[in-house]
């Protein structure tokens, strides 16, 4: 699929200029001849041969980075496809490219950076290059331990496709907050892995009654291990069963007592139950164990916001706004602790950025470009 | 899994991988040496001896240096590549050896070999989507008759169908394993874990279940060798110890569904209790109700198969002959086309449309079925 991906790109490469002399043109020519006859390692070698006489030839530089992409030569692919951006106009989707073989060459670290980069230029690239590095992006992220944000990316993918054993995997490890890769987790763990992506799975199909299955599953088998009931509190939460979660979630700190999650997500489930006051207790011991948890300091804001306390509230919700510029939530809760505050002006900047972020959670895009309001598409006025 | 006994098997293909290399390990094209290197050949060619007769001389940590120093100067050297693989290989250098034989499949795509030691480096790091695509191929490609080597690769292939929960498929490949004289000892928990369904490798059985496992494939190869009272000693100890585990009454109704029926059916129903969800157990419970004239309760059966898997062709077929059998031709017949369009290889399937169609007087569409199966019987017929 993505070797279709790499042939169907289009990219506005600047035009080959003349040859100097003789052998480039005749090079250049049955290196293209050689791979549209599909003799990839002639072509890979002509390529070369080509870029080498005539370094700034753009589309030599992508072909032979391509060939070699196709050949699962990860290493080698790399300088090609760092040459093809260092030269080409645009791009940006060479960069997800790069990150695919940086991923598989194990330099994780300029993988992701190369991830972040096509993403900031707006992840361009056709359906089956979006969902092979968004998928290796959501993997990098579990290992990074950022695992909402991996989740936010795996949802993507199986609200668009369904689910595949490799997406089931990904998704149980970010779920059970493993920072591991499929290829390097403990085999032993394997079972839970697979048992939680299932549940997830059912659960986003909103075929509750199999989730629950997977889960009681997990459950049996594993429910002494960390996260495996904070696991299950989310997708009780999700099923909006507020009151069985909070007593997973409390389960949970019982197995691991400074579980951040774990508070932050007891306290969501509290305030989602309309009981905002039992929230607070939760909500300050999860900013105290995890105080970089844009969460966990939203659903504190929240708690006071409903308790009225709502300069603290205000307080906890810029942090929030802080650690997480492009939440939408987070802005339209800071609007509303700004109005009782009597802040009118900041209540309005914020609902402005809430209105333009919101539905754009599961958007690749830089928080500029998603605080942009909307183009106009009807009738001039 | 695999042993260097193996690998001194597929040592012995070079000839058949790759004959067209002999007596040029001095001469490699100029076209595939990069410009950057200006080593002269001769220094290629007295490195690339060297290294032969060190491998040779079983002095593997030279050869294996010298083929490094020979690659250097000839990366496409396809001699070096493979040896140095095999030398690797056996060293447990599994992620040198599959980029190795990236390199070398990409100048020898029709060495099966190749792809076979790109396949078993790519499940030893554990990138199994990869390892299980490349030795499917190398199964497409000549191996001979090296036996231990084709087990190496069908034993892989199989653990890796079940843990993309392929299970049917990985079980009629670890029972023709089997029939082809593998060990039972070594198939057990892979056949275990085909015939309880659960994704996972041998290596990843939790270690509170490995006798589960165990148990399930032994009673699964007891059955095929046709020793039904040991097969049935052991499901039964099998239910006893694991009552609650998914898939446990399921393969002892199956089992009971050949010998006595009726408990088979009850066996199935137990599995249903313990695991609402299970779906080969609706549709073997489902086949046996229509055999009993349940048609109401096969029907329901079926349709929650095709309703949460809507590509399901066996669901279709038992749906389709339970509607047929109530009387409801229209619906009966739509259902065994989409069974046949899911699946067009079963003969049942236009067994039933071809009686289907002749009831319903549209003997063209008959006359299409009957022709469709006496190609599908002939000896040819995939």
């Amino acid at each position: 699929m993505l070797a279709a991906a790499l042939l169907l790109l289009s990219f506005s490469s600047p035009a080959v200029p003349d040859a100097p002399g003789q052998s480039f043109a005749s090079i250049a020519k049955a290196a293209d001849q050689a791979r549209e006859a599909d003799h990839l390692s002639d072509a890979a070698d002509l390529y070369s041969k080509a870029v080498s006489l005539r370094p700034s030839w753009t589309d030599g530089w992508w072909w032979l980075a391509s060939i070699l992409y196709e050949q699962d030569r990860f290493r080698e692919a790399q300088a090609p496809f760092k040459r093809f951006i260092a030269l080409s106009p645009k791009p940006a989707p060479a960069y997800a490219f790069l990150g695919l073989c940086e991923y598989e060459t194990q330099d994780y670290s300029a993988a992701r950076h190369h991830f972040e980069l096509w993403s900031k230029g707006g992840s361009p690239g056709n359906d089956a290059l979006m969902d092979v590095a968004a998928f290796h992006w959501a993997l990098l992220l579990t290992r990074a331990g950022r695992f909402n944000e991996a989740l936010v990316l795996l949802v993507a993918k199986v609200q668009k496709l369904g689910t595949s054993p490799a997406l089931t995997e990904a998704i149980g490890l970010a779920s059970l907050r493993m920072a591991f890769l499929p290829e390097d987790y403990p085999p032993e763990k394997r079972e839970a892995v697979w048992l939680a992506g299932m549940a997830a799975y059912y659960c986003l199909a909103k075929d509750f009654p199999r989730s629950d299955a997977f889960a009681e599953r997990l459950v049996q088998h594993y429910g002494q291990e960390p996260n495996i009931h904070y696991f299950r509190g989310t997708l009780l939460r999700f099923q909006e069963r507020f009151d069985p979660a909070a007593e997973e979630f409390q389960k949970e700190l019982r197995v691991s007592p400074h579980h951040g999650p774990a508070l932050t997500e007891w306290a969501v489930s509290r305030v989602e139950a309309f009981r905002p006051a039992e929230a607070l207790a939760p909500a300050r011991s999860a900013v105290e164990y995890d105080p970089d948890s844009a969460r966990a300091h939203y659903i504190l804001g929240r708690a006071l916001l409903e308790t009225r306390s709502y300069q603290e509230s205000a307080h906890e919700l810029e942090i929030a706004k802080r650690l997480a510029p492009e939440s939408s939530r987070i802005r339209f809760a800071l609007s509303s602790a700004y109005k009782h505050l009597g802040r009118q002006q900041d209540s309005q900047r914020e609902q402005a950025a809430f209105l333009a972020l919101k539905d754009k959670d599961y958007v690749l895009a830089p928080l500029e470009e998603k605080l942009k309001p909307p183009k106009a598409t009807g009738r001039p006025q | 899994m695999t042993t260097p006994k193996i690998l001194l098997v597929m040592a012995c293909l070079w000839i058949l991988v790759v004959p067209a290399v002999a007596g040029q390990e001095s001469r490699a094209p100029a076209a595939q040496k990069p410009a950057t290197v200006s080593a002269p050949s001769s220094d290629f060619a007295a490195l690339s001896e060297a290294a032969g007769k060190a491998r040779e001389e079983n002095r593997d940590g030279d050869a294996v240096r010298l083929y490094r120093q020979a690659l250097q100067i000839q990366p496409a050297w396809k001699q070096g590549l493979w040896f140095l693989g095999i030398l690797l290989y056996d060293k447990e250098q599994y992620p040198e050896v599959r980029d190795l034989m990236r390199r070398f499949v990409a100048v020898e795509p029709e060495a099966g070999a190749g792809w076979a030691l790109l396949g078993m480096s790519e499940f030893q790091t554990r990138e199994y989507p990869r390892a299980l695509d490349h030795l499917q191929h190398a199964r497409t490609l000549a191996l001979g008759e090296r036996k231990e080597m084709a087990e190496t690769l069908f034993y892989d292939v199989s653990v890796l169908l079940t843990r993309f929960e392929k299970y049917d498929d990985a079980m009629a490949l670890l029972i023709g394993m089997r029939k082809s004289g593998s060990s039972a000892a070594l198939l057990a928990e892979a056949i275990g874990l085909a015939a309880l369904r659960y994704p996972l490798l041998p290596a990843e059985i939790p270690p509170d279940r490995k006798e589960m496992f165990r148990m399930a494939g032994q009673a699964a190869l007891a059955d095929e060798a046709q020793q039904q009272d040991e097969a049935e000693k052991l499901l039964l100890s099998l239910t006893n110890d694991y009552p609650n585990e998914p898939g446990v009454h399921f393969l002892y109704g199956v089992f009971l569904l050949n010998v006595r029926p009726s408990d088979g059916v009850k066996e199935l129903e137990r599995e249903l209790q313990v695991y609402p969800f299970n779906l080969a157990a609706k549709l073997r419970l489902a086949d046996e109700y229509l055999k009993e004239q349940k048609l109401d309760d096969a029907q329901r059966l079926a349709d929650e198969v095709v309703k949460v898997e809507p590509d399901n062709a066996s669901g279709f077929l038992i749906l389709g002959e339970t509607l047929l059998a109530k009387g409801d031709q229209k619906r009966g017949i739509e259902a065994l086309e989409t069974s046949r369009k899911l699946r067009p290889a079963t003969v049942r399937t236009h067994w039933d449309l071809l009686r289907a169609y002749t009831s319903a007087g549209r003997a063209e569409d008959a006359k299409r079925e009957k022709d469709e199966i006496e190609k599908l019987r002939r000896p040819d017929a995939q």
